[in-house]
């Protein structure tokens, strides 16, 4: 079936209209895995590139920089060279839609309890061996079941389902750039905050654009040694740590997450390092959540990174003077609970992805008033 | 979830008449480095490119006849996949009636059509290239993998992907039919690289000029172990520019290749680039930074002779 514009937002607009989410779509089905040719969806001109000789195009959305030949797509598997211009692919494709507490994103500092409809394409730009979305961000748009959401479209299904906030997250949103950045428009207009879950694995161009319409950025800050991002992510270090500065310059609300894998990155050597690092060019206010590695992808063969290690570098990253230190993916542990760096109470009080107490009051401390800083309204 | 090999996948890869049964083991040996050429004008007629493939296929494996280098190669039992590389499109991939004849070809060694698929990544690219999709019914098959991929990917030196099923389960036998290409990255696409195209992700490994990619997708078991031939459609074929077609960078070769060592083959295709460039006083494709050392690689794995001054091109 060949599908043109009209089409495609005509199956959106009556997708919308007789259900609430794609995952729930009683009658609509994915229009990519379905009937539907990813070469037949509209595609848009990318951001972000320039035009080389013999209809070359070279991307500058993100370090990897790709020189991509005609009728060749760069790394990520989502843009496209055709005839010396480059596409994405990915715009308005949703391979993923779902509700989610903010707490799962993971904000901790951002509007506690609330619920964020969170949003994926297919790809990646980058490979990480331990990937927990492997089967939509090392895939291409093609060879993934997705839904013609348009920006529009996303930002009723939010409303619909009583979220305040849009996610950009699951795979990368670097790669659909301009989807996240037409997203955080619509969801501005209606009072929607939106958010980005990233690798911080984007050139500051492009970042600088996009950081004045989120509300918030969540980077995974991989480990704090080169060696690791080369053989475990094929990625870098160096543009991460530069775009967590332009991210916290900016004044966008910053969050930072660390996959502790046993014996990769997780010694608590590193972990002084990474709080060293943070508390001198970002401060000690940027929350940084160290979260549990469970064995998947290619790094099937570690075991579960143990308790005992998370708390090693949640106590580490706390002695170096950082203030808000999490632990995640250990459920009911006191680490997941805002503690007040002024007076030591408990302020919010999670279990999982559950905000069972906040007692915040105005963003301070109800004991000591000491500001905590965040998005709490 | 990962898939690494066993010993007793790999046995029953290696041992269930894939590698064993082709030509016999000496033979084989003698085949490595080997690489047959016959002339096929970029314009010929249907009935030249069965002689054509016959002679080429021929003199790479230096039986007496193209039937018996055929029946040499296949037996009745295989399923046969024969990759075409499509990306080209209607001016840059191999031509449908040199497939048709290497298809009659094949046939003729006692392989039922039903059981012989021309195949490329998708069935549009296989339209685009002129070929006619068939599904079903008593002749020869043609369609696409149409993101027909196993499910867990599997790691084969710095690849990690899924192959298709088209690969890992369907066929018992695999020809690579390329044509002989400059690539603006890899430096030359010519049966090697073809094999990209049944891994889900081919996107991932375009750095450091696809090497070792192209030789670790070709090394795993799916591959190499089922590879029985490389045929390489040089009718037309391009020395700058590529992958994709470019008007300015296309000549007439006028030939095709046919060798059952792989390695050979490409560092063939590599051969007719460079001695066009030399021609048309271009540098060479190290000078560009972009040598085909997949090539080199795949020599060291052990897949066959990269060396060009070491071929043996048996032509007219
Ligand atoms: S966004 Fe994609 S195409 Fe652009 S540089 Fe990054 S990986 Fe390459």
């Amino acid at each position: 079936m060949s599908l043109n514009r009209r089409d495609a937002l005509g199956l959106c607009a009556g997708m919308a209209a007789g259900c609430l989410l794609p995952r729930a779509a009683r009658g609509a089905k994915p229009i990519i895995g379905g009937s539907v040719d990813l070469q037949d969806l509209p595609a848009r001109e990318a951001s972000w590139y320039k035009k080389l000789e013999h209809l070359k195009v070279e991307c500058g959305l993100c370090p990897q920089e790709c020189i991509v030949a005609d009728a060749e797509r760069g790394t990520c598997g989502v843009r496209e060279n055709r005839g010396g211009t480059y596409y994405t692919l990915v715009h308005g494709l949703a391979c993923s839609v779902h509700v989610d507490p903010v707490e799962k994103k993971p904000f901790f500092h951002v509007l506690p309890g609330e619920k964020a409809l969170s949003y994926a394409t297919a790809g990646c730009n980058v490979e990480c061996k331990f990937c927990q979305n492997w089967e939509i961000s090392q895939f291409r748009p093609e060879q993934v079941a997705s839904w013609y959401l348009p920006p529009d479209a996303l930002v009723r299904i939010a409303r619909q389902q009583g979220a305040t906030m849009t996610a950009a997250t699951y795979s990368e949103p670097t790669v659909f750039w301009e989807y996240v950045r037409d997203a955080a428009v619509a969801a501005r207009k209606v009072g929607l905050r939106p958010l980005v879950v990233s690798n911080g694995y984007i050139k500051p161009e492009p970042l600088r654009e996009v950081l004045p319409l989120l509300e918030a950025y969540k980077v995974d800050l991989k480990a704090m040694t080169e060696d690791f991002y080369v053989k475990q992510i094929r990625g870098h270090l160096k543009p991460v740590l530069e775009g967590l500065e332009i991210i916290k310059k900016a004044g966008t609300w910053l969050e930072i997450v660390v996959l502790l894998i046993p014996g990769l990155n997780d010694s608590e050597a590193e972990a002084v390092r990474l709080a060293r690092w943070v508390k001198g060019h970002l401060g000690p206010d940027v929350p940084v959540h160290f979260t549990r590695f469970h064995p998947t992808y290619l790094l099937k063969n570690l075991p579960p990174t143990p308790v005992a290690t998370l708390e090693r570098s949640w106590s580490a990253a706390r002695a170096e003077g950082l203030n808000f230190v999490y632990l995640g993916n250990v459920p009911g542990h006191r680490g997941e609970n805002t503690v007040c760096p002024g007076c030591d109470q408990v302020l919010i009080h999670r279990v999982g992805f559950s905000v069972l107490k906040n007692r915040l009051k105005g963003g301070a401390c109800p004991n000591c008033g000491r500001k905590i800083p965040g998005v709490w309204s | 979830m990962t898939h690494r090999l066993t010993r007793r996948d790999l046995a029953a890869l290696l041992g269930a008449g894939a590698v064993s049964r082709v030509l016999g083991a000496s033979q084989a040996r003698s085949g490595r480095g080997r690489v047959g050429t016959a002339e096929i004008p970029p314009h010929a007629r249907p009935a030249a490119f069965s002689r054509a493939v016959g002679d080429a296929v021929r003199r790479s494996t230096g039986m007496d006849t193209a039937e018996a280098a055929f029946r040499g190669l296949f037996g009745r039992r295989d399923t046969v996949g024969i990759k075409v590389n499509c990306l080209g499109g209607p001016r840059m991939s191999p031509r449908p009636a040199l497939v048709e004849a290497l298809v009659e070809w094949v046939a003729g060694a006692g392989v039922e059509r039903s059981r012989i698929i021309v195949f490329e990544r998708s069935s549009r690219e296989l339209e685009t290239a002129g070929f006619t999709l068939r599904k079903k019914g008593g002749a020869s098959l043609c369609y696409g993998i149409d993101n027909d991929y196993d499910r867990a990917p599997t790691v084969t030196g710095k690849v990690a992907s899924c192959f298709a099923r088209m690969v890992s389960t369907t066929c018992t036998a695999l020809i690579s039919v390329g044509v002989v290409k400059d690539h603006d990255f890899a430096g030359v696409s010519a049966g090697l690289k073809n094999w990209y195209g049944v891994i889900h992700n081919p996107n991932k490994y375009h750095d450091s000029n696809c090497d070792p990619y192209v030789a670790d997708v070709v090394r795993h078991p799916w591959i190499g172990g089922k590879m029985r031939l490389t045929v390489l459609d040089g009718g037309r074929a391009q020395y700058q520019g590529g992958p994709a077609f470019a008007n300015r960078g296309v000549f007439d070769l006028g030939m095709v290749a046919a060798s059952h060592d792989p390695v050979a083959a490409d560092a063939w295709a590599w051969r007719m680039v460079e001695e066009e460039r030399a021609r048309r006083a271009l540098g060479t494709l190290e000078d560009e930074k972009r040598a085909p050392r997949f090539i080199q690689t795949a020599s060291r794995y052990g897949l066959g002779v990269g060396d060009v001054k070491a071929l043996k091109v048996v032509g007219a």
